[in-house]
Parts: structure tokens; C-alpha cells; sequence
């Protein structure tokens, strides 16, 4: 573990302000990078089978543009996130092959659980119009309603399912 | 004036370059907090680090201060930056379940991302799981498309339902803000490890603490609301605004929009081929 080397967090949150303002400055809009995945699962599911994907009035909106669902602005900016978290990782020596999980779980069953937290969170952001970025931070920084609103929930869901997963961290 | 691209200052292909770049900062500060690391992210639900917290709420701050400063200043017309939407009933249930999902796999999607390229492979799972997700919702979107849209107000913001203007919206977002920072360090320091949380002064905590409220309290006084003129006509102004090839020559957009017109609930229908951001999406 590296924690010590960490940034500090008042710190990131001040430069994360700042780039969030940065792109409403310069795009008129925030941060995000769930939809990106409902991108890529729709991309998939249109190369398997087209005509399925243009008649599913959800994945249909992805595929309206008459180009490839890929070429958003999401999808870069989530590219993007890969890139510069890579960088980060990298100057920090912080890239490793590893499963990132408490002392008293296997790796299949810290496995099985990320990826069953990842099918609840893609089914969520989209039932929820975006994610803690896309939704809580950028909506919450516009004062949007709704967003601040989806943000406490997410904080309440956490700590109210936090005691059943506590063997998978603590 | 910003938004600069909703005055046609670049074309969407320089947007999607400066989507890398923007992208490329929030992956960078993200791993700098060790956001990339399900342990470090999880902590803050076992009441040990709250850096989670201490990130997003400081950013959230930052930010609206930094908007609304802007506002003030005519430095950006709030009424053409793009204001979620808000559906109350899918949007309470959703952030449940991605709270959940959150404690249940470790990471958020974009925290997802970090992980991923540096390495962990849970990560990598949790961004797979995502997709399958996304894809379920969409099979089951003919069954869920009347709550998808439930509870509908529109593009609400506190202050129009708290009935206040945003200038106090935001000195009781830094109060708040200045509380859960407060909050969050006495239980870390309770049940957390101190040798492994990021010290910082205590000057120069309660200085921050200090520079918020009262920047929050210059807006309460001010009201900056009062220099957002154009706000209802813009949201589906987008594209004709676009359109314009030298809009800086254009007449300032506040000066024809004083009547204050209800906002569009329905975000403007796509336009096929059009470069024109989705609206429909927050994330």
C-alpha cells in the first residue's frame, strides 16, 4: 500500500472544482463517464445484432446520430480519464496487476462481487441519468435539485448495505 | 464569454480533443487521491477515511463558487450551461442502488476507470459489470420506461424549490460543506489509522473553512441571480447558437431574454447528424 503517499484531499478537491469549472467554462457542461459504458454495452449489442439494437427504444437514442455510438464526447472524456489516471498511476509507480480487496476475502469472491457492484451501478446510472460524477458532482456543483437529492441516496444506500459487505473490506 | 462552445468558439471536433484533456485531469487528480484503490474509496463507509467526502464536497464547492463568481462578473451565462434535470422518484431509487452498487464492488464508474489502468483487476470487472448493467436496463427499458420518467420537475435547482436565491443556496452549501468536513475528520480521527491520513495544518483547515463561508456569505448578500438573465430561452437555443459562425460579434445574449418564460422540461429533440451534445444524459 502506497496510502501515505497520497495527495492530500482538500487539494484534489480544490483542482477537481477547478476542472470541473473548466469544462462548464468551456463546454457548457460537467464532468461524466457512465453513459460511455452504456455506449460500449450498446455498440456491442448492435454489432451482434442491428436490428435488435435500433428497435430497443433505450439503446435506439445511442445509435440516432448515424454515426457510430462510440464517437461522443463522453466516451473521450472517459478515454481521456484512462489516459491521465494511467499517468498518475505510473509517475506514483502505483501500476500493478493486483486485486484490490480486504484481508479476509478470496480474489474469486472479491471478483464476483465487483462485477455483480458493477451490474447494480450500470443499471443505477442509467436509471438514474448519470453517475457520482455525471449526476451528483456536476449537478450538485449547478445546485441542481434532483442531483443533490441523488447524491444523500447514494451516501444512504452505501452506509446502509456497508455492514453486509464488511467482511469484503474491513 | 463562456460557455465558449455554446457560442461557437470551436466545432465539436475540438471538443472531443478537449474532451481527452479534460478527461486526462480528472483521471490524474483522481489517482493523486488514490480514487483508484476500492480499499482507500470504501473507507469512508466504515467511518475510517473520509477522503471520498472531503474530494467531492470540496469540488463541489469549488465549483459552484467558482460559477456563481463567474456569473457575477458576466463571465459566464449560466441560463447556457446545461442544468440536469430533475426526476425525483428514479433518481432517489438509482442513487440507492448505486450506493450499494458502490460498497458492493468497490468503486464508482469513473473511480472504476482509474482502477482499471492501474492495474486492478476488480476494476476492470466493475467496468465489464457496467456494461452488462447498462445493457439490462436498457432490455428492460419497455418495463421501466413510465418510472424512468416519474416525478418529473423539470430543470428544478434548490433555490427554486427551497424558494431562495442561489447566493444563500450557496453560503448553506459551504456551511454544510464546512460541517461535514468537520464531521468526517472527527470520526477518522475516532476509528481511522492517523498515521495513514493526510495531515494538513490546522491554520490552515480553519483559514479553507474561513475563505468559504465567507465567499459564500459575499454571494448571500449579493444575489447572483440577479445577473442571470437569459436562462429560460436558453437551453434549446443550443444548436442555432452553434450555428453562428462569429457569435462574438453577436449582441450579448442576456439583453433579449429579460422575460422570465418557464424553462423547457423536455430536453430539445435530436437533431439527426447534428454536432450537438446529448441532453438527455448526465453521465
Amino acid at each position: 500500500m502506497n496510502d501515505e503517499r497520497y495527495s492530500n484531499p482538500y487539494v484534489i478537491g480544490i483542482l477537481l472544482g477547478l476542472v470541473l469549472l473548466f469544462t462548464f467554462y468551456t463546454m457548457g457542461r460537467g464532468l461524466g463517464s457512465s453513459a460511455s459504458f452504456a455506449r460500449i454495452g450498446t455498440a456491442g449489442v448492435h454489432w451482434v445484432a442491428p436490428e435488435h439494437a435500433q428497435a430497443n427504444p433505450y439503446l435506439s437514442k445511442y445509435l440516432a446520430w448515424g454515426r457510430s455510438p462510440l464517437m461522443d464526447w463522453l466516451v473521450f472524456l472517459t478515454l481521456g480519464a484512462g489516459l491521465g489516471g494511467l499517468f498518475s498511476a505510473f509517475i506514483a509507480r502505483r501500476v500493478r496487476g493486483e486485486v484490490a480487496r480486504g484481508p479476509s476475502i478470496g480474489v474469486s469472491a472479491r471478483l464476483w462481487l465487483a462485477l455483480g457492484g458493477g451490474i447494480l451501478s450500470g443499471f443505477a446510472a442509467r436509471l438514474g441519468r448519470g453517475c457520482t460524477s455525471g449526476q451528483a458532482l456536476t449537478g450538485a456543483a449547478e445546485l441542481a435539485f434532483g442531483s443533490w437529492v441523488f447524491m444523500f441516496c447514494i451516501f444512504a444506500g452505501a452506509y446502509a448495505a456497508a455492514w453486509f459487505f464488511r467482511k469484503e473490506w474491513l | 464569454m463562456g460557455p465558449l462552445y455554446k457560442f461557437g468558439w470551436f466545432d465539436y471536433a475540438y471538443a472531443l480533443q478537449l474532451a481527452v484533456l479534460i478527461g486526462f485531469l480528472f483521471g490524474f487528480v483522481l489517482e493523486r487521491a488514490g480514487f483508484g484503490n476500492a480499499r482507500k474509496l470504501t473507507a469512508i463507509f466504515y467511518l475510517r477515511d473520509f477522503a471520498v467526502l472531503k474530494v467531492m464536497f470540496t469540488a463541489i464547492v469549488v465549483c459552484m463558487l467558482g460559477l456563481l463568481y463567474f456569473s457575477v462578473f458576466g463571465w459566464i451565462d449560466l441560463g447556457r450551461v446545461y442544468l440536469l434535470q430533475t426526476n425525483i422518484w428514479p433518481q432517489i431509487v438509482a442513487g440507492l442502488l448505486l450506493g450499494v452498487g458502490f460498497v458492493m464492488g468497490g468503486y464508482c464508474p469513473t473511480t472504476s476507470v482509474v482502477a482499471t489502468v492501474s492495474g486492478k483487476l476488480d476494476g476492470l470487472v466493475f467496468l465489464g459489470g457496467m456494461v452488462i448493467g447498462s445493457v439490462i436496463f436498457a432490455e428492460l427499458f419497455p418495463l421501466l420506461a413510465g418510472f424512468y420518467e416519474a416525478g418529473a420537475m423539470g430543470a428544478v435547482t434548490l433555490s427554486d424549490v427551497l424558494g431562495i436565491h442561489s447566493g444563500i443556496v450557496a453560503l448553506g452549501a459551504c456551511l454544510m460543506a464546512v460541517g461535514a468536513f468537520w464531521l468526517g475528520e472527527s470520526l477518522e480521527g475516532r476509528f481511522g489509522d492517523p498515521a495513514r491520513l493526510p495531515g494538513g495544518s490546522r491554520r490552515m483547515k480553519l483559514g479553507g473553512a474561513a475563505l468559504l463561508v465567507g465567499l459564500g456569505l459575499i454571494l448571500a448578500v449579493v444575489n447572483p441571480d440577479r445577473f442571470v438573465s437569459s436562462r429560460p430561452e436558453a437551453q434549446p437555443e443550443a444548436e442555432s447558437v452553434e450555428a453562428t459562425p462569429r457569435p462574438e460579434s453577436a449582441p450579448a445574449a442576456g439583453s433579449d431574454a429579460a422575460a422570465p418564460v418557464p424553462r423547457p422540461a423536455e430536453p430539445p429533440a435530436p437533431a439527426p447528424g447534428g454536432f450537438r451534445i446529448l441532453h438527455d444524459e448526465g453521465c
